[in-house]
């Protein structure tokens, strides 16, 4: 969308670039994207970056985009579910889509997400990309 | 407790409606229904999700009273995303049942096509968590392509299948004078349209529509018209990468129970439901979560034949008027009992699913005759 948020995009950086989700200190569930209280009850929740790499759950090819996303499609949007169990959904690039299946493995990588005009932020953030496809 | 009746109601035809403002938009059909029920309305209960982010209006209510000369009317807006209509209709009901009004009016507008189709996906895709989905490029319909696309592979349909969903949708929208698209199509109509979200075309999609739909609801039966016999909303407060399943509408699961419940009906008992299709897939869904198929058995059972859900046409034929859809189901469906503006439905018992996002939030609205 037009005029992205500085302070949106800023306060969410620590998701955006490293995947940091909080853990449950009394039963351990970990939650993406971070919550205050665990359903359990706790509020003693810690930092837990995720891992770096998992397998494709499912996928589609998304045609009809919003205005942030005209030059890129279409997109590949997918849910992955990384090698700790924890399941993340994302954009999933550099696939030749025709090999792509659920079960792939991949990885996370770094990439530009969104570009507010030629003056505006450019902001950035995980994808995942297919490993050995 | 009092009972709560819908005494009146009007719809407006869904389409593009580039020459009305939202607030007239939504005045035109208040009127409509408030001469409907020859009641004095004592508040006013707007039902709108994107006023703020596409047509750049707060305090709709307000705007929509002035354009009647009324005056001094207590106007309460209430936002669920594409469920907000549903959601307006309840909290009207319990302020009903309170005896805090002995009328209400519930209007529901949107007018989506005052922006672009990307600017539209823009604004509908802030129903999802707009951090973490829309962010990434996510959008409802991506949601629902990959909820079809499990639920095809694990109950072993095929892409058809699905698509009988639309022709359905079509040849009961032939018959709603409302609807956006009021012709029938062809199963190779929909299977040959253009992919949009694999496995999801252009068919599975309700068209965003420009509309408004007004109700005016009492709490003494001031004259005909069916009565509200219960309503339940419920929530999925459980991300898409966290929920268990994808094949099953959580939030509507509870709603329905707790609804159904309250009225002392059966899934038997409903003699017609209007449902939330946004895409052809949360219909089918929407089939398993009311108890009318069993769960994996909605496309089979649309293998079969006709089925008593959507006479409207639903979000694809009556069109997908996103907060305003909720006032358009009660509305209709009440009309349906009735034998107004619609055929007679055989029975007297009819349910609306109201849902806001991709099963994020749904309301579950039971009318007796």
């Amino acid at each position: 969308m037009k005029h992205e948020s500085v302070p949106i995009y800023w306060r969410n950086i620590p998701q955006y670039y490293r995947l940091v989700a909080k853990r449950c200190k009394k039963c351990g569930a970990v939650h993406f994207p971070p919550v205050v209280r665990c359903r359990c009850g706790s509020k003693e929740l810690e930092d837990l970056e995720l891992p770096k790499e998992g397998k494709l759950v499912e996928f589609t090819v998304l045609h009809q985009v919003g205005t942030d996303f005209l030059k890129q499609k279409p997109l590949v949007v997918g849910l992955v579910e990384l090698s700790n169990g924890v399941r993340v959904v994302g954009q999933i690039v550099d696939a030749q889509v025709e090999k792509l299946a659920p079960g792939a493995k991949v990885e996370v990588v770094f990439r530009r997400v969104v570009a507010d005009g030629k003056h505006g932020l450019v902001m950035y953030g995980y994808k995942f990309r297919p490993v050995g496809l | 407790m009092k009972d709560v009746y819908v005494v009146g109601g009007a719809l407006h035809p869904a389409g593009r409606h580039y020459d009305k403002n939202i607030d007239d938009l939504a005045a035109a059909v208040l009127d409509k229904a408030i001469a409907d029920a020859q009641a004095d309305i004592e508040a006013l209960f707007v039902a709108s999700s994107t006023a703020e982010l596409g047509n750049k209006q707060q305090l709709l209510g307000v705007y929509v009273l002035e354009s009647l000369g009324l005056d001094k009317i207590p106007v309460f807006r209430i936002e669920n995303g594409d469920g907000s209509g549903g959601a307006a209709v309840v909290a009207a009901y319990h302020a009903l049942r309170a005896g805090e009004y002995n009328c209400v009016a519930v209007v529901g507008v949107d007018k989506p096509n005052d922006v672009l189709s990307n600017q539209q996906q823009d604004i509908y895709a802030t129903t999802l968590d707009t951090h973490f989905e829309r962010y990434f490029g996510f959008t409802p319909l991506s949601y629902a392509a990959l909820m079809a696309k499990m639920y095809l592979k694990k109950y072993e349909y095929k892409y058809e299948d699905l698509a009988r969903w639309a022709v359905l949708m079509h040849a009961h929208g032939a018959g709603n004078p409302y609807a956006y698209f009021r012709r029938p199509v062809k199963l190779e109509d929909a299977v040959n349209s253009e992919v949009v979200s694999e496995p999801l075309r252009l068919y599975d999609v309700g068209p965003l529509a420009d509309g408004a739909a007004a109700a005016v609801l009492c709490n003494n039966k001031k004259k005909d018209g069916p009565r509200i016999l219960s309503v339940t909303t419920s929530t999925n407060a459980v991300g898409f990468n966290a929920r268990n399943e994808y094949d099953v509408l959580y939030s509507l699961e509870e709603a329905a129970r707790s609804a159904l419940k309250k009225a002392g009906i059966t899934p038997r008992d409903i003699a017609a439901a209007e449902v939330h299709d946004s895409f052809s897939i949360f219909g089918a869904l929407a089939l398993e979560g009311l108890g009318i198929v069993k769960r994996g058995g909605a496309l089979a059972a649309l293998r079969e034949g006709d089925l008593p859900v959507n006479l409207s046409g639903g979000f694809k034929a009556r069109g997908n008027i996103l907060g305003a859809t909720g006032v358009y189901q009660v509305v209709e469906l009440a009309w349906q009992l009735m034998g107004r503006e619609f055929k007679r439905v055989e029975g007297n018992y009819g349910v609306v699913h109201s849902m806001g996002g991709v099963d994020r939030v749904s309301t579950v609205i039971v009318v007796g005759l």
